[in-house]
């Protein structure tokens, strides 16, 4: 193919996004409205996984005791602890420690906790149990919760387990809801776009039959257009992008304090998601433009 | 150069437009298919032109028989016929320059080789003064020459017209057929399908007629209707 031929291709294509700008218009918005929901699934199940790998990599099992405790009894149950079969190593983490830790994992945000102070704070103490095996942090806590006299100063027992699965269940419904969702746009998409492409084939079938009669090909004559499918793709995936960009910033400024304060886990750079986002909206945009286009064309390359 | 073997054509619909027809068209020859509306010219043009495909028979081109010839194949067996309709078919947005540039744009012809073939396509249908107008601003006729300067610019080895001059006045009629006449004396093909009657009958050239689907007549130097 020599170059004057291929810029006639491409020219030809983006003169049918601009001749039809209310069909394209259209075709953009549902195209967005695809590739935003996809972007907002995609951002949420990779932060969840991200959780999830941090949370696997912790220490199986986290025991917070009640507030206000005397040495004795906090020997009481440190020692109870240590009995326990399977438990290797206990690490005390005191309440004014807890906060510390608390403010170095929020980092730049730890002004969200100022208004605490060492001894009037929401984060307990705790003892932080490292297992001879990882699968028996469900013993641990059977037998914590055996002895009523421990029971009753534990506050909560964090076992990895339990986060996880949690965590597993709000992952599969993210992409349940918003992959589910996807789907149904995509295919949306397929058939508005196929749409748009129809009008512009529509508006040219007279310069489309003489070609026929001319001799052109399937290919160079549907070439034009499926450029038009993509040039249209491209233009949503950039404006999507973008906006995903925004929204993934409000929210994390939103909710990664809150993260981290109650699990622990904060959230991902935009940077750590925008590679794997790109790509899944340029294949998405490429490949909903070609298929509406290839569609959309079958009736008028008879002949 | 074209050759029907028993060919019949059924529509959809159930029409049966083409009944048992057998002709061969040689090489350099000029035929004119008439008979009167409806009578099926224009679908044994359309399968000349693989627009339709016969329901039986054979038709055979340049020695290939099309009948089962691939979808992909039809672009390049187009590429060996020009082809012009009663309605003209210019593109109205571009000149009569751009409209025949088109043809050869679409099968890949090097711009050298546009320039060189577009002017002199254009003056052999006589309108090298026209170059930049726009189909609107042209007589029937004129147009119609436009037509047919698209057909040949890629030098196809036959012309199929149907009804070339049925939008045009009689001697708007004349000078067409007298320019498809001096296009098949360059030795190219002509097939014509045609309702002009006193033209057919002036011109003695050979005279395929067809009537409800049955070819009726094959007449070397015949008139529309001589002996019927
Ligand atoms: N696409 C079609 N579908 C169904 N019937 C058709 C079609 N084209 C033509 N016919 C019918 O076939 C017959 C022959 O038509 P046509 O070849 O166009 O005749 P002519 O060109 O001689 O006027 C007519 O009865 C016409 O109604
Ligand atoms: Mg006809």
């Amino acid at each position: 193919m020599n170059y004057n031929i291929l810029s006639y291709l491409i020219g030809e294509g983006f003169k049918n996004v601009f001749r039809n700008k209310k069909s394209t218009f259209a075709a953009l918005i549902i195209m967005f409205a695809t590739m935003i929901t996809v972007g907002i699934g995609l951002a949420g199940a990779r932060n969840v996984t991200s959780m999830v790998k941090q949370l696997e990599e912790e220490v199986p099992v986290t025991v917070y005791i009640n507030d206000g405790l005397s040495t004795s009894e906090q020997q009481e149950v440190e020692d109870y602890i240590k009995s326990i079969e399977s438990v290797n190593k206990v690490e005390y983490t005191s309440k004014a420690e807890a906060l510390k830790e608390a403010k170095e994992k929020l980092a730049e945000n730890a002004e969200l906790l100022s208004q605490y102070s060492e001894n009037n704070h929401p984060f307990p103490a705790s003892y932080t149990i490292t297992l001879t095996d990882i699968n028996k942090s469900q013993d641990v806590v059977n037998a914590i919760n055996s002895v009523e006299d421990i029971k009753e100063k534990i506050k909560e027992i964090k076992t990895p387990d339990t986060v996880i699965s949690g965590l597993n269940r709000i992952d599969r419904g993210i992409k349940f809801l918003f992959f589910g969702i996807g789907a149904l746009l995509i295919v949306v998409s397929i058939v508005i776009i196929g749409n748009t492409i129809k009008l512009a084939v529509h508006a040219r079938r007279r310069e489309i039959s003489i070609m026929k009669y001319v001799g052109a090909t399937n290919n160079f004559i549907r070439a034009p257009f499926i450029v038009e499918g993509v040039v249209i793709g491209v233009l949503a995936t950039a404006i999507s992008i973008l906006l995903l960009g925004v929204l993934y910033h409000l929210a994390y400024n939103k909710f990664n304090g809150m993260l981290i304060t109650n699990i622990g886990f904060g959230m991902l750079q935009f940077g750590d998601i925008f590679q794997i986002t790109m790509l899944v909206y340029i294949v998405l945009g490429v490949g909903i433009g070609v298929l509406g286009s290839v569609f959309s064309m079958k009736k008028y390359l008879k002949v | 150069m074209i050759e029907f073997r028993n060919v019949n054509k059924t529509y959809s619909t159930g029409t049966e437009a083409v009944h048992n027809a057998n002709f061969k068209i040689e090489k350099g020859e000029f035929a004119f298919l008439v008979g009167s509306s409806g009578s099926g010219k224009s679908t044994l043009i359309k399968m000349i032109l693989k627009e339709e495909d016969p329901t039986s028979g054979n038709i055979i081109i340049n020695g290939k028989d099309t009948t089962f010839i691939k979808s992909r194949r039809i672009p390049y067996l187009r590429r060996s016929m020009g082809v012009v309709f009663q309605d003209f078919r210019l593109l109205p947005d571009k000149t009569v320059y751009e409209n025949v540039a088109f043809a050869m744009y679409i099968v890949r012809a090097t711009p050298k080789h546009i320039r060189r073939q577009v002017p002199m396509v254009l003056s052999l249908v006589g309108l090298s003064g026209k170059a930049k107008m726009y189909p609107n601003e042209l007589s029937g006729g004129e147009q119609q020459r436009v037509a047919l300067a698209r057909a040949l610019v890629n030098n196809p080895s036959m012309l199929i017209a149907d009804e070339p001059t049925g939008n045009l006045d009689p001697d708007t009629a004349w000078e067409i057929m007298n320019l498809l006449n001096s296009i098949n004396l360059r030795g190219t093909t002509v097939v014509v399908a045609t309702h002009a009657k006193d033209i057919v009958d002036k011109m003695k050239k050979r005279v395929i007629q067809i009537d409800k689907g049955i070819i009726v007549r094959d007449d070397k130097k015949g008139g529309y209707d001589s002996e019927l």
